[in-house]
């Protein structure tokens, strides 16, 4: 019998090995126009997207997008689901003691308060303010450590969900990242607005790879390069973010 | 008007509608399956209640009182990881080298070729397997209490027949015993139905999570249709369609039990 | 052995959220399926459609959409209606949401058990009431209310230890405010950090199994009270049933 279970559990997993040698698989999360988002067909799109799927071309390599909740995305990268994370994830000191990341494909990028037009808030003296994050990411980290002191924390499973609770008027302001905000405060046509200094945190958006995979990391880190120095990168950037970059060209 | 209600019927049938509509395969099939594993472990379960051998005896009290005593969204979460775990911890006494565990830098798995990649597939399978389980303990004792329910000359009259301990149970004891079992076990299946709404906490992208990418405000117009936050209409339609869900179990559990229950004297009815 | 303990401890502020959940909405939830099931009984057909309606509705989703719904429909009505009653800054707090529909749902399931023991209450006592001439409303309080309490206490013991698995989910559906976390999430966050399951989420398991027993205990307490008349009072055990 236990013969049995573990030759059932070999040709199992050994089947699902060697697909996943020859298809990579990249998690994105989804709900974070417009680095990634589920189009009106349903498909996974966005500037990562267009990026991974240009990274893997130019590594010759087969992906595949599959849809991942943000705060669930390092483990199972670690459990060995998918084998590339391109979520938007900035590359920090806390991250690269558990996964390791490619070489930064957005340039770091401040955080912003936003907030509904007219409301006065002042970020430099938060006070008894409800401060929306997304949950696990380095402005909730940040959040939490400078301003839970007189503000609530309020943290939410995606970024969007942050988003109607802004909308909504319960939340006084919100604390992202600057790319992700900018196009919606752009869109939102004057009801929202950035507000107070920005903040530096995170070396830059990579991919997450998990550590015993220098070989893909490697191919990722060369595909980037040529992206970078071919100009694709810029344009990427400049199709999804209005008024960005160009940041590497020669 | 009429450019209105075109309007919307081709925004309720794009593709991302239509992959919601679709994911609804994936709740369907988890609660049967689920719901057929339940009774399968059940079965198990109130046997081994019932044998004579007391370590059987304590496995099957175990197993039942265990599982009911914690809640199912914590063993639904856990028994996925924990089988891939174990799963790959067993590959792993096989296939790795001492050389490849030595290379090996990350915690988990101890080698390479130990991994075992789980997607939606596989997640759906370990889902039900989960949702059988602890429904299964449920069922262990809607099985266990209806087998003692079964007049006890009914069996008596069958081994005076002559037949053997097997026959009497699979032949009398286990198909008179259903009459009995029925109205908990579609109690259990209503239970079943309803924790098919936890499936996207394994990752699955199922109705909950499509009804939350739905109707989450967009602001941008390049991703589609600008909106404010629309979540509560899409689950107000989760709720309907899972009221319906239960209103439709009720009737062919009710029918079923009917006919079941002919030519039976039981309170069961 | 020295980490199991450290993880108990690291454990021990989040089970006061779940028992906050529950504890908050019991009580509640009890006097509001008094009223369901006395209003599903009721032979006007104005109260017994609507009770009959919601005890359905409830029984019948699952809960998980019920926060869903709630949370995200409370939000639509922020700006119209809790703003100008300076009330938002509470009915958008998880620990007012959560018991909210906490409630709700626990009041429809006890209503369902309490309609059940309402009708196997005996017809010959409330006849004899009635001979005596008894107000309906003294029917009810000497009569018909201290036999329903009686029949459906074991279930409703088994109710509310559902009640307190359920808590489990009110933070996979509800905004996490501050370091306010509950068991599961709490579990999860750790699991999440060191990938050790096994650990994380048995010292969960034990936690909630620690309060299902000692609420079966003092549930087990309350009935033996309640059944002294009897000559040989029926004991309670530890047996979750498939009611929920």
């Amino acid at each position: 019998m236990k013969k049995i279970i573990l030759a059932a559990a070999a040709i199992l997993s050994l089947t699902s090995v060697s697909q996943a040698q020859e298809t990579i698989r990249i998690a994105t999360e989804g709900a974070y126009a417009p680095w990634n988002f589920l189009d009106d067909a349903g498909k996974p799109a966005g500037f990562e997207i267009e990026l991974g799927n240009a990274i893997c071309e130019k590594a010759a390599l087969t992906c595949e997008f599959i849809i991942n909740d943000w705060d669930s995305i390092i483990p199972n990268l670690l459990a060995g689901n998918y084998d590339v994370i391109m979520a938007g994830m900035s590359i920090t000191d806390e991250r690269l003691e558990t996964i390791d990341f490619t070489q930064n494909y957005f340039p770091p990028d401040p955080s912003k308060f936003v907030a509904t037009t007219g409301k006065a808030i002042d970020p430099s003296a938060l006070e008894g303010k409800r401060v929306g994050v997304q949950g696990s990411t380095i402005q909730a980290a940040y959040a939490q450590e400078n301003l839970a002191g007189n503000n609530t924390i309020v943290s939410f499973g995606t970024a969007d969900q942050a988003m109607a609770d802004l909308a909504a008027g319960n939340l006084d302001t919100i604390l992202a990242d600057a790319a992700y905000l900018e196009p919606v405060v752009t869109a939102s046509g004057g009801t929202l607005e950035f507000v107070g200094e920005d903040i530096l945190i995170g070396d830059g958006v990579g991919a997450g790879v998990r550590k015993d995979e220098a070989e893909l990391k490697g191919k990722f880190d060369t595909a980037i390069t040529a992206l970078k120095a071919d100009g694709t990168l810029d344009t990427l950037i400049a199709k999804w973010f209005e008024g960005r970059g160009p940041y590497f060209a020669e | 008007m009429t450019d209105d209600i075109a309007y919307w019927f081709s925004y309720l049938t794009n593709g991302k509608h239509l992959t919601w509509y679709a994911s609804f395969q994936f709740t369907i099939f988890a609660a049967l399956a689920g719901g057929t594993l339940a009774v399968v472990f059940g079965l198990i379960g109130a046997t081994l209640k019932n044998s004579r051998f007391f370590p059987l005896r304590l496995i099957g009290t175990t197993y039942s009182s265990i599982v009911r005593g914690v809640p199912d969204v914590l063993f639904f979460l856990f028994f996925p990881l924990a089988f891939e775990q174990a799963v790959e911890w067993l590959v792993a006494t096989q296939v790795c080298s001492p050389e490849a565990i030595a290379v090996q830098t990350a915690a988990w798995p101890p080698c390479k070729e130990a991994n075992w990649f789980l997607g939606t597939p596989e997640y759906l399978i370990l889902a039900s397997v989960s949702l059988g389980l602890v429904y299964g303990a449920f069922a262990t004792n809607v099985i266990h209490g209806a087998l003692r329910s079964v007049p006890h000359g009914q069996l008596e009259a069958a081994r005076a027949y002559g037949m053997s301990a097997a026959q009497v149970l699979w032949r009398v004891h286990i198909r008179q015993m259903w009459v009995y079992a029925l109205p908990g076990l579609s109690n259990v299946w209503m239970l079943i139905v309803k924790a098919t709404s936890l499936l996207s906490l394994l990752q699955i992208a199922d109705i909950v999570l499509w009804a939350d990418r739905l109707g989450a405000p967009n602001f941008l117009p390049t991703v589609g249709l600008v909106h404010e936050d629309w979540r509560w209409r899409y689950y107000l339609v989760l709720f309907v369609f899972y009221i319906l869900v239960t209103l439709i179990s009720e009737k062919a559990f009710n029918a079923i039990m009917r006919r079941a229950g002919r030519g039976i004297l039981s309170e069961a009815q | 052995m020295e980490r199991f303990i450290q993880e108990l401890a690291l454990f021990a502020p989040a089970v006061l959220f779940n028992i906050y959940f529950a504890a908050a909405s019991i009580p509640i939830g009890f006097v509001l399926a008094i009223g369901l099931a006395l209003g599903k009984a009721s032979s006007n057909p104005w109260l017994s459609r609507p009770s009959r309606a919601f005890v359905y509705a409830f029984r019948g989703s699952p809960l998980f959409i019920q926060f869903f719904m709630f949370y995200s429909l409370a939000l639509s009505f922020n700006v119209s209606l809790w703003k100008p009653w300076g009330v938002s800054w509470f009915v958008l707090h998880p620990l007012f949401i959560g018991p909210l529909v906490l409630t709700l749902n626990t009041g429809a399931y006890t209503a369902e058990i309490f309609y059940g023991a309402l009708r196997a209450v005996p017809r010959g006592e409330v006849e004899a009431a009635r001979a005596y001439g008894m107000s309906r409303a003294q029917q009810f309080r000497q009569v018909i209310w201290p036999n329903l309490i009686r029949l459906a206490w074991p279930a409703y013991t088994n109710e509310v230890v559902f009640l307190f698995h359920a808590t489990a989910i009110v933070y996979f559906a509800l905004p996490v405010i501050g370091l306010q976390k509950d068991l599961m999430i709490t579990a999860k966050e750790l699991f999440e950090r060191d990938y050790n399951a096994f650990l994380h989420f048995s010292v969960a398991a034990l936690y909630f199994l620690a309060v299902s027993l000692v609420v079966f205990f003092l549930f087990g307490l309350v009935y033996q009270r309640l059944m002294r008349h009897m000559p040989a009072p029926p004991r309670m055990r530890f047996q979750p049933k498939w009611i929920r």
